[in-house]
C-alpha cells in the first residue's frame, strides 16, 4: 500500500505551489475503492470461502442432513483412513490421472511443434480444429465413447472382431474402464494444451529454428533441443494443472457406468475420490465422511500447488 | 482499514447467512387453493394431476417431475435439509425408510385423518410408513407384485412352450428358471435372461418372510439363511453361463432389450412400462409368467407431506381422493401402476384389464395373485445399501470374473464397511 501511494504521488516541486492537500477526503471517497472490489470478496464469501469453511466444519460431525447432527471430532478420519474404498478410489485417481496425463502432453507437444512448423499450410485451420474437442460437453464425450467402447455394440469391439479378438468389457475390468476414462480426457484436453504450448512456442523466435536448420540440425534435434527447452516453464504448468483436475475428476466416470454410477461399476472399479465423496455426501447422506474426503482431496491439491511453486522457482533460478 | 474489511466482509456474510437460514415454522399459512407436488419422472403422475384439477377447477397444481426416484429422494432430502419444500412428495419404497428414521421432517397423517382410511390398504405396505413412535408419514400410492416377462417368439424357436400357463409351469422354483435358461442356451446359443443379480437374486430376495433385518428391527443379513439362499441362486445363475450380462437400465441393456439379446427379464409391475418405452418395435412379442417360487413384491411408493409444507390441507384431500380404492383403481386403468387397496382386486376393471403390449395378458390378476399370501418383512434405513452391495457382488461374479467361491465373503465385508458397522 505505502509504496504504491509513494510512487503515485508526486514529489513536490520547489518551483510550483504545493498542490492543495485534497480537502477532507469525504467518507465516501475513501470507501470509494473498497465497494468497487466489494462484489467479488462478498461472492467468493458467500460462494467460496464459507463452504469452504463449512465443509472442515462439517467434517468433525457425523452429519444427518435431515437428523441429528453429532460432534464426533476426528472420527471421520479414522474411518476414512482404513477405508479400503477410499484407498480404492485414491488408487483409481492416480491410474486414470496418469494414463491421461502422460499421453496427453505428449501428443500436445508434438502437435504444437508441428503446428508451428513455418511451411504449415492452413495453419489457422488446423489450430482451430485442436480445439474442438475441449468446446464439446463432457457428458456428450462420454455417451459417444461410452458407445464406441461398448462390450456387444461398439465400434471399437467390432474393430477388434475382424481380427479375431474377443469382446473386451472396457466399463467391467479395472484396466479397461480407466483406458476408457483416460481416453475421454486425453481426447478433451490434448487441444486445450497443444495451444498453451504452441502460444509458449511463438515466443521462440522463428530465426532459432531456422538458424538450426541451416545448422544441420534435423526436425528430431530442434524438437529436442529447442522446443522442449524452451516450454519447460509451460510443461510444468500443465502437469500441475492437469493433476489438479485429475484429482477432480468426476463426470466422465459417472457416465459411463450407468448401472451403478456413483460407484462406477459393481466393484468401483473406476471410483475416482471425487465420485467417492459425491457418493457418500449425497448418495448416502452421510455429509461429515463426505467433506472429511473433501478436506483430504483439498490437502491433496495443495501438496501439488506447493510442488508447482518449488519447481517453478526453481526453474526460474537455473535461468 | 485492513483489519476492518475482514470483519466488514465477515458481517456481510453472517447476514446473507441469517437471510438465508429456513425458517422452522410449522407450516400451513398457504392459502388452501393450491400446492406443489413432486413427483418421478416417466411414471405419468401428470394424468392423475389432471383428473383432479378437472373434478376441482377451483385447486392448483404444481406438478414438478424432478427426475428418478432416486433423484426425487435426494432432491427432497435437500430441501428438508433447509430449502424450500413441496407441499406433497411421491417417494419411492426403497428410499422412504431413511424418512422414516427422521419423522420429525414430515406432518404425522394421523392429524389429518390418516387412521380412518387406514383399513383401505394392504396392512402390510401400510406399516412401512408408520414411524418407531406411531407416526404415519406417509399413504401407499402402489405396489411392485413380480412377475417374469418372456419372448414368445424367442422361446418357439427355441423349442420352448409359449403359452404362458404352460411357461409358468417350467418354472415352479428358481432353480428350474436356471434349468430352463440351460435348456434355452443349449437350443439357441444364446443368453436366456438380461443378468443374475435383478432377475434373479433381487427377485429372491423379495420372496422371503425376512430379508436384511429382523420383525424386531436387528440387521440379520448376514446370518439370515434366507437371504444366503438367495444369494447364492444369483451367483449360480450367473456362473450357469445363461444370462447376457446387461446391468439393467444401462444402455447395452436396453439395446439387448429391444434386439432381443435375451429372452427372459424379471418384471415387477412397473418394468411393464420400461420394456414398452425400451423395446416399442417388440410389441405383441411379449408375455407374462408368474414369478418361480411364492408370491412376493419389489417397489411401490408413498405420498408424504413435508412439515413446512405451506397448504398440508391441500395436498391430504388430494391424498384421500386420488388414493381412495376407487381412485387407484382409476390410476391403474390409466398407467397400470398395481393398487395398494385390495379391496379392488376382485373389481372388473382390474381382472379384465388385459396389456395387448404383451399378448394380452391379465396383468391386473397375474400381479394381485404375487401380492396375496405375501410374507411381509422390515425394510430398514440401509436395506437399499446392503442390497446394493449383494447386488455389486453378483454382477462382479458375472460381468469381472470375480471369484464365485469368495463373493458372499466379499459382499458381506464390503456391506459391514459401507453401514459402518
Amino acid at each position: 500500500m505505502s509504496t504504491v501511494t509513494a510512487t503515485l504521488t508526486p514529489a513536490p516541486s520547489a518551483a510550483l505551489p504545493p498542490p492543495a492537500e485534497p480537502k477532507a477526503r469525504g467518507l465516501g471517497e475513501r470507501l470509494a475503492p473498497y465497494a468497487y472490489v466489494a462484489p467479488f470478496f462478498v461472492i467468493f464469501g458467500v460462494f467460496g470461502l464459507f463452504p469452504f469453511a463449512f465443509t472442515f466444519y462439517v467434517a468433525l460431525f457425523d452429519w444427518n442432513p435431515i437428523g441429528d447432527q453429532v460432534f464426533i471430532g476426528a472420527d471421520n478420519f479414522t474411518r476414512m483412513f482404513a477405508d479400503p474404498r477410499f484407498w480404492n478410489a485414491a488408487g483409481n485417481t492416480v491410474s486414470i490421472w496418469a494414463l491421461s496425463t502422460v499421453p496427453q502432453l505428449l501428443l500436445a507437444l508434438v502437435l504444437a511443434h508441428v503446428l508451428n512448423h513455418a511451411r504449415l499450410r492452413f495453419a489457422l485451420f488446423f489450430r482451430m480444429s485442436v480445439l474442438v474437442p475441449y468446446i464439446t460437453s463432457v457428458a456428450a464425450t462420454a455417451i459417444v465413447f461410452a458407445q464406441l467402447f461398448d462390450r456387444d455394440y461398439g465400434l471399437l469391439n467390432w474393430l477388434l472382431g475382424l481380427v479375431g479378438i474377443e469382446p473386451i468389457d472396457f466399463v467391467q475390468s479395472t484396466w479397461g474402464s480407466h483406458l476408457l476414462i483416460a481416453t475421454m480426457v486425453t481426447w478433451r484436453w490434448f487441444g486445450y494444451t497443444t495451444l498453451l504450448y504452441l502460444a509458449s512456442l511463438q515466443a521462440v523466435p522463428r530465426s532459432v529454428f531456422e538458424a538450426a536448420a541451416i545448422d544441420g540440425a534435423g526436425p528430431w534435434q530442434r524438437f529436442r533441443h529447442i522446443t522442449v527447452p524452451s516450454l519447460r516453464p509451460v510443461i510444468i504448468f500443465t502437469v500441475v494443472t492437469s493433476t489438479i483436475g485429475g484429482l477432480q475428476i468426476f463426470t466422465e466416470p459417472l457416465l459411463i457406468a450407468s448401472g451403478a454410477p456413483l460407484t462406477c461399476g459393481a466393484v468401483r472399479q473406476c471410483q475416482t475420490l471425487t465420485l467417492f465423496l459425491y457418493e457418500q455426501g449425497f448418495g448416502q447422506f452421510e455429509f461429515g465422511y463426505g467433506s472429511a474426503i473433501g478436506v483430504a482431496l483439498f490437502a491433496m491439491v495443495v501438496v501439488i500447488a506447493a510442488i508447482n511453486y518449488v519447481l517453478s522457482t526453481r526453474i526460474k533460478a537455473d535461468r | 482499514m485492513s483489519l476492518r474489511l475482514p470483519l466488514l466482509c465477515a458481517t456481510a456474510v453472517l447476514a446473507l447467512l441469517a437471510a438465508c437460514t429456513p425458517g422452522t415454522g410449522g407450516g400451513g399459512e398457504g392459502d388452501g387453493k393450491s400446492f406443489e407436488f413432486w413427483s418421478f419422472s416417466a411414471i405419468n403422475q401428470k394424468l392423475t394431476v389432471d383428473a383432479y384439477q378437472a373434478k376441482h377447477p377451483d385447486i392448483q397444481i404444481k406438478l414438478t417431475e424432478v427426475g428418478t426416484s432416486t433423484e426425487t429422494a435426494q432432491s427432497l432430502t435437500t430441501a428438508l435439509a433447509g430449502g424450500k419444500v413441496p407441499d406433497l412428495v411421491l417417494i419411492q419404497g426403497d428410499n422412504l425408510p431413511q424418512f422414516v428414521e427422521q419423522p420429525q421432517n414430515f406432518v404425522d397423517l394421523r392429524t389429518l385423518g390418516a387412521d380412518d382410511i387406514k383399513g383401505d390398504y394392504l396392512d402390510w405396505v401400510w406399516e412401512q410408513s408408520v414411524a418407531k413412535g406411531g407416526e404415519v408419514l406417509g399413504v401407499p400410492t402402489d405396489v411392485g407384485g413380480m412377475a417374469v416377462a418372456y419372448r414368445t417368439d424367442l422361446f418357439a424357436a427355441a423349442g420352448l412352450p409359449t403359452d404362458r400357463e404352460a411357461v409358468s409351469a417350467l418354472w415352479p422354483t428358481w432353480d428350474a428358471f436356471i434349468e430352463t435358461g440351460k435348456r434355452y442356451k443349449a437350443a439357441t446359443g444364446k443368453a436366456f435372461t438380461d443378468n443374475a443379480a435383478t432377475s434373479v437374486f433381487y427377485q429372491a430376495v423379495n420372496q422371503v418372510s425376512e430379508k436384511y433385518y429382523s420383525a424386531d428391527r436387528k440387521l440379520v443379513y448376514s446370518t439370515n439363511p434366507q437371504v444366503k439362499a438367495a444369494f447364492d441362486l444369483g451367483i449360480k445363475a450367473a456362473t450357469a453361463g445363461i444370462t447376457a450380462g446387461q446391468s439393467s437400465f444401462e444402455s447395452a441393456w436396453s439395446a439387448g432389450m429391444a434386439q432381443g439379446t435375451y429372452a427372459a427379464v424379471s418384471a415387477p409391475s412397473w418394468m411393464l412400462n420400461s420394456i414398452r418405452s425400451t423395446a416399442p418395435d417388440t410389441k405383441g412379442k411379449w408375455d407374462i409368467a408368474k414369478i418361480p417360487g411364492a408370491s412376493g413384491n419389489w417397489g411401490g411408493s408413498y405420498l408424504a407431506i413435508p412439515k413446512r409444507a405451506k397448504n398440508p390441507q391441500a395436498a391430504w384431500n388430494y391424498i384421500k381422493e386420488m388414493q381412495s380404492p376407487q381412485g387407484q383403481l382409476e390410476h391403474f386403468s390409466r398407467v397400470g401402476a398395481l393398487p395398494s387397496t385390495p379391496s379392488v382386486y376382485q373389481d372388473a376393471k382390474l381382472t379384465d384389464a388385459k396389456d395387448p403390449f404383451f399378448s394380452d395378458a391379465p396383468t391386473g390378476t397375474i400381479y394381485t395373485d404375487s401380492l396375496l399370501g405375501l410374507k411381509p418383512f422390515y425394510i430398514g434405513p440401509d436395506s437399499a445399501a446392503i442390497g446394493q452391495e449383494f447386488l455389486n457382488a453378483i454382477t462382479n461374479v458375472e460381468q469381472s470374473g470375480g471369484d464365485p467361491a469368495t463373493a458372499w465373503d466379499d459382499a458381506v465385508r464390503n456391506i459391514k464397511t459401507a453401514i459402518g458397522e
